[in-house]
């Protein structure tokens, strides 16, 4: 039997990842926003919705169903495990059943969906007294600066009583408002307005510093990167203190790989999310641009990518990745091919943009015409160009549709040329035959048991 | 005045046997630019009279601040030479028949250790070299590098003992001294040739012989110089010898004796060393009478050498009217140039055996055949060795040497860089030559084309070269041969823009330093950081200069200087190191060991490559590192790079599916050597064992996604197990100076961590040379504190020599190795500790 069932042993030992943070929650009705959440949906008489919850919120979803199923009586579906990430709406699996709308729970990214979303946020109480305290010492309302302040999501339910107390200390500045609806002037989620309740547009923080209050994560990150401001601090009442946030050395990574994509020739746009029209849009844009450029580039699905996926396409040079925001992939080093934002590829290839920036766009939303970062892609010349990482004279070559029909025939010769050069630098060419240079033999015994291990394998 | 125009030159050009290309080399401050501007001189360019301060061939601004030479220029000069002299050139592909006139193409390269790669890439261009030699200082490090590298190219070398006017008037040598110097010299000279080559080579006779009149002897500073030859001529009407017998009794063991009449071999009381007899004395005389001011004497010597003032120059007196009789009864550029066009090699000579040095292709290809011949009618082949800077900024012509066929303005051709390989596109374009051009040190002319066997500049082609390439119209054309530097880039300091907006800028400019300098390294690190690298500290001095000024011209933050570390291990792993693919169902078991001494620079150097024959390499490695055979025939490749001087060993047994996971394999120890486990810096000399792989049977289940990131953790769990080590360069490092100031360098070397290994006096001189081994990370700073503990008498000379572990334990917490990883991996953004071998080791 050994060979057929994996050793006990192993089973017992193997360590899981599991993050362990189940919490038992005494309200669930003013927690989870039940009566909102049923209202909405008797108000908009859908018949069949989803609740979404993130793998950490799984264990109250039972619960969350029952109260909601008996205040609606309609067709509710639990979805769990998401494809890509729980912080983007799945709609994918709401489609599979035919949803109506979605609830989402749990940490959210706010991006655009084509389904109807109802956001139900998670709330965490926020000790007042520290915060207030920590704002008044380490930020004096007489500098002539401006500051700006941001707070997580989570303190979403005590929003007015921030605001009421910001604006009461500092009446020149600004606040960051949750803002789940679509807007012009929202970025990342957010709103920013004056004391006077007024939209402010984004470029104002340029010369103010910013504050939020909150942790440490991928939403504060994004927030430091792609929002330009003089400083950002973080306040964590939590911990009682108050931390300056800089990320010069992400900046100067990123812009390494942004030379990367450069030098690459083949570029595998990685599909990372389903939802919303503007995927679409994005990998026809980013195709454009790595043709404009004279690169070839694969649309690559693998799911949720992993370093294993990823190293079965070892001819791509660099993947643009797109995907929520939030995902922590675009940092992980050990990938066999870096991953890209699809702004830095942006930068690379698209002449027209600046080739320096201060802040990142992170949304790759904002890239799309009309959008505040959209910008137009126009031809490229051929040039050639040192690279400073290979230290190799690098070329653009481009596959030009105006010039005569002979010419293009000679540059896509040029393509086909690449594709087989790939194969050529491969020593394994498919089966070998070695007909007559093995010698015969008697056959002997194999190899026994599974993959797992097999029983002639050393102990 | 010029005395010569460029049609002149272009008509001398398709003279190719009367066609000289020549470098000057020697030891800093032995005096190349100034000697050279005698040559220059001569051929109108410059007034004799500021012969020796110009230092014409020094164009840039800091050349002439600093009096060091940084860049190797290059001038083209045409010379008539007397039909007396032109017998002494007797083979016939050494002249074209009834022409007098020469084109001589001279660069003149500077002497510091840490400019040597622009020697290279003169030496690259040229047949012949003039060593020049302090006689007063002899022969140095840096003579001995580059004249080891002249012979490896096979340039043929003459020499000429510079600095004749302070031994007479500085150190007041005696005559008998003075030649036992001489001698010395053209001793230790001939024992380097003799080292690198012999006679019975492809270069015939490479020695140097003052008695054949390929060793010059003068002052370049004052302008004036001679061979045997001059001597010989002034002497054998009066005594009736034959000129090459009389040169030969000139020169060693042979004494006069002024009584008898009677030449002897042997030195006796009575008689006189006939070089100080008839060559020394009547210099020492007339130096003696000019500097005592004895008026009379000076007349009655002037009218024997037959050297009448000008009117102009009546009235001088001491040194100055020294210099003006000695230039004008002994010119240094006429001796200069009997000694170029009799004794130094034309294109047509020089190609015939440099061919198979040169040229990467089979030897017996149209190309090969047009440099062995040196045939303007066959295909095009030239060599561009390095860049130079135009007046339009980012803009460089191409400075190289046409080996075979013609170069023409509007011409297309193909341009190949160094990683060109025949049958593929990479590194190949067809274009066309915008313009030919002639360089003449700090101006340029245009030309309407070159044949060839000479030296010139094209424009429009520095687009598609980083540094060096091949240009051809032979469509099955393979590479020139790359150089191969003697120096390398290991000082680095990471560079940043004051104002983080010009980043672009900086960018841009680094891609112009890049090309500006034959060695220098840009880098643009994984962590984003912008590197430069250099040979030493005045190299990057300079560079960063130019970056800044020239190249960038935007406020520049530079970092300390630092030195890049090399990983490696020091034992054989203490376990066999398993590593599961992320399905668990493949299983790769391996091992690290440490390559035998002398492997890894094998690897460097080139004598045990990826693309030898594996029997060959395979019998090498038995032979000498005692590998065994059938192990050594299966290393599946060198890396990082794909030729670093790490190795993977396939030491498996009857593995099935085996050949079929290779690529990917070799994909991920490319990736591990690259970026080590350490502090993701290269590996050097690892060699890697492949023992056993546990495949999936089906094929979708062991694809490259499975097996790369595995054999990379695999790779890094057998680095974590053979005890790792940091290395770190150390330089060779010469100093000289007088017996008083060895205690102090005694003391700067050891807080320095350096360790002396050799210390010897220079034979007759007070001068010591100290050889040293120091860690280029302890190198900062170096000169100048040496300088201030030796009473600034010591001048030190360092040069890359080897990799050395970095003594201490990087896992262990405080040692050294430790705080370089912790430094390194901060500054890489990488995270704190030690890397955890858990991570990477699985167990069954």
């Amino acid at each position: 039997m050994a060979n057929f069932t994996t050793d006990a042993k192993i089973c017992i030992e193997r360590d899981l990842e599991i993050t362990n943070k189940q919490h038992v929650y005494e309200d669930l009705i003013t927690r989870f926003d039940i009566l909102e959440t049923c209202k909405w949906i008797t108000d908009n008489n859908y018949a069949k919705v989803c609740l979404q919850f993130p793998d950490d919120l799984l264990n109250v979803s039972a619960a969350i169903y029952e109260e909601i199923k008996t205040r609606t009586n309609i067709d509710l579906y639990i979805l769990g495990d998401t494809s890509y990430a729980s912080c983007c709406v799945d709609s994918v699996a709401v489609m599979h059943v035919k949803g109506d709308a979605v609830i989402h729970y749990g940490h959210s990214c706010f991006t655009k969906s084509n389904i109807p979303v109802y956001i139900v946020l998670p709330k965490t109480e926020l000790n007042f007294d520290v915060t207030e305290k920590l704002l008044l010492e380490n930020f004096k309302l007489d500098e002539p600066i401006q500051l700006c302040l941001f707070y997580d999501a989570e303190y979403e339910h005590s929003k007015d009583k921030i605001a009421k107390f910001w604006f009461q200390e500092y009446p020149q500045s600004y606040l960051a408002f949750v803002q789940i609806e679509e807007s012009d002037k929202r970025i990342l989620g957010r709103i920013i307005k004056n004391k006077k309740d007024e939209d402010v547009s984004v470029e104002f923080l340029k010369d103010c510093i910013c504050i939020h209050i909150g942790s440490r994560g991928q939403t504060l990150f994004n927030f430091t990167v792609s929002i330009p401001a003089l400083k950002w601090y973080l306040l964590e009442p939590g911990n009682n203190r108050v931390d300056i946030l800089e990320e010069t050395v992400w900046f100067k990574r990123r812009r390494f790989l942004v030379e990367k994509c450069k030098d690459a020739n083949v570029i595998g746009i990685l599909v990372c999310k389903l939802a919303g029209d503007q995927t679409k849009d994005i990998i026809s844009r980013m195709k454009k641009i790595c043709k404009v450029n004279g690169k070839k580039s694969y649309i690559i699905s693998v799911g949720k990518p992993n370093v294993a996926k990823l190293a079965n396409f070892p001819e791509i040079d660099i993947y643009v990745m797109i995907a929520c925001p939030e995902n922590d992939l675009y940092n992980n080093r050990d990938f066999y091919k870096p991953i890209v934002y699809p702004f830095e590829l942006e930068v690379a290839l698209n002449s027209n943009r600046e080739s320096f920036y201060n802040y990142h766009v992170t949304d790759y939303d904002e890239l799309l015409p009309g959008k505040r970062h959209y910008c137009d892609i126009s031809h490229v010349k051929e040039a050639t160009d040192v690279s400073l990482i290979t230290g190799n004279i690098r070329e653009t070559k481009i596959q030009s549709v105006e010039e005569g029909s002979m010419d293009l025939a000679v540059k896509q010769n040029w393509a086909l040329e690449n594709i087989g050069q790939n194969l050529q630098e491969r020593s394994w060419k498919g089966l070998e035959q070695k007909l007559g240079e093995t010698e015969v033999k008697s056959a002997e015994e194999g190899r026994k048991g599974i993959p797992l291990q097999y029983s002639n394998e050393p102990e | 005045m010029v005395n010569f125009t460029v049609d002149e030159i272009r008509g001398m050009m398709d003279k190719k046997r009367n066609i000289r290309n020549m470098s000057v080399i020697a030891h800093v401050d032995h005096g190349k630019s100034t000697l050279t501007d005698s040559l220059v001189s001569k051929a109108g360019i410059i007034a004799g009279a500021r012969a020796g301060e110009t230092r014409f061939t020094d164009t840039r601004k800091d050349e002439q601040d600093r009096c060091i030479t940084i860049k190797s220029t290059a001038i083209s000069m045409y010379f008539e030479l007397e039909e007396k002299d032109l017998v002494f050139i007797t083979n016939p592909d050494q002249r074209e028949k009834s022409e007098k006139g020469f084109l001589i193409n001279l660069i003149d390269s500077p002497g510091h250790v840490d400019f040597s790669s622009e020697v290279t890439a003169a030496l690259r261009v040229t047949d012949g070299a003039l060593v020049v030699v302090d006689c007063v200082s002899g022969v140095c490090v840096q003579t001995e590098t580059v004249l080891r590298q002249a012979i490896a190219e096979r340039i043929k070398p003459i020499l000429f003992m510079n600095k004749m006017d302070r031994a007479l008037l500085e150190l007041q040598l005696e005559s008998e001294e003075l030649y036992q110097t001489f001698q010395r010299i053209v001793e230790n000279v001939n024992v380097i040739i003799a080292t690198y080559s012999d006679d019975s080579g492809p270069m015939g006779e490479v020695r140097v012989d003052p008695s054949k009149g390929s060793v010059g002897f003068g002052s370049g500073l004052h302008g004036w110089a001679f061979t045997l030859k001059q001597f010989a001529e002034m002497y054998a009407d009066k005594f009736k010898i034959d000129l090459v017998k009389l040169m030969n009794r000139l020169w060693g063991e042979n004494f006069f004796n002024a009584n008898t009449k009677k030449w002897a071999k042997q030195r006796d009381n009575d008689n006189k060393r006939s070089f100080c007899m008839y060559v020394l004395d009547p210099i020492y005389k007339v130096f003696s009478a000019i500097m005592n001011f004895r008026k009379e004497e000076i007349e009655s010597l002037l009218k024997k050498i037959g050297v009448t003032l000008k009117h102009e120059d009546a009235d001088k007196d001491g040194k100055a009217l020294l210099k003006v009789v000695m230039r004008t009864w002994l010119p240094a550029g006429e001796a200069l140039l009997q000694m170029i066009a009799i004794h130094l090699p034309s294109p047509v000579v020089a190609q015939k055996y440099r061919m198979e040095m040169l040229y990467e292709g089979p030897h017996d290809d149209e190309a090969a055949i047009g440099i062995k011949t040196c045939d303007p009618e066959a295909p095009l082949m030239m060599y561009v060795s390095k860049m130079v800077p135009t007046s339009d900024k980012g803009r460089f012509y191409a400075f190289g040497r046409v080996f075979s066929g013609k170069v023409v303005t509007g011409q297309k051709a193909r341009i190949m860089g160094p990683n060109f390989t025949p049958g593929k596109r990479e590194d190949l374009y067809e274009k066309t030559i915008q313009r030919t051009i002639l360089m003449m040190g700090r101006y340029v002319e245009a030309i309407e084309d070159v044949p060839s066997g000479n030296i010139c500049g094209l424009v429009g082609v520095d687009q598609f070269l980083v540094k060096t390439g091949t240009i051809t119209t032979f469509k099955n054309a393979h590479n020139m041969k790359v150089m191969k530097f003697s120096v390398s880039p290991v000082v680095r300091v990471a560079v940043e823009p004051k104002n983080p907006a010009d980043l672009p800028k900086l960018v841009e400019g680094l891609k112009r330093l890049a090309k500006s300098d034959p060695m220098v390294q840009c880098i643009n690190e994984e962590s984003g950081e912008h590197i430069v690298a250099g040979a030493g500290e005045l190299h990057l001095e300079i560079c960063l200069k130019d970056l800044e000024e020239d190249h960038a011209c935007i406020p520049i933050k530079k970092s300390d200087p630092v030195v890049s570390y090399r990983e490696t291990v020091s034992e054989e792993s203490d376990q066999m190191c398993l590593s599961k693919s992320p399905n668990k169902h493949n299983r790769l078991f391996m091992r690290a060991a440490p390559m035998p001494d002398g492997l890894p620079e094998d690897i460097d150097e080139g004598k045990v490559n990826p693309r030898d024959d594996f029997k060959t390499r395979a019998r090498y490695l038995c032979d000498k590192f005692e590998y065994d055979i059938t192990e050594a025939r299966k290393i599946w490749c060198f890396g990082p790079e794909g030729t670093g001087p790490n190795i993977l060993v396939d030491c498996s047994k009857g593995v099935q599916y085996l050949n079929e996971i290779k690529d990917s394999v070799v994909a991920g120890f490319q990736w591990a050597a690259k970026e080590g486990v350490m502090a993701e810096e290269n590996l050097r000399g690892v060699r890697f064992n492949i023992y056993d792989v546990t495949l999936h049977t089906d094929a979708i289940h062991r694809g490259g996604g499975q097996i790369i990131p595995t054999t990379r953790r695999c790779l890094y769990a057998c680095l974590l197990t053979a005890a790792p080590r940091l290395m770190e360069p150390v330089y060779l490092c010469e100093i000289q100076c007088p017996e008083v100031a060895v205690g102090g360098i005694y003391g700067v070397l050891n807080r320095r961590r350096g360790h002396v290994f050799e210390e010897s006096q220079v034979a007759g001189t007070p001068m010591f040379v100290v050889k040293a081994y120091l860690p280029v990370n302890e190198s900062f700073g170096f000169t100048a504190d040496l300088r201030s503990n030796t009473g600034g008498q010591a001048f030190p000379q360092c040069v890359f020599d080897h990799w050395q572990i970095l003594p201490g334990d990087p896992c262990e917490a405080g040692t050294k190795p430790y705080n370089v990883v912790q430094e390194t991996r901060k500054r890489k953004g990488l995270k704190d500790g030690l890397p955890d071998l858990t991570q990477y080791l699985d167990k069954l």
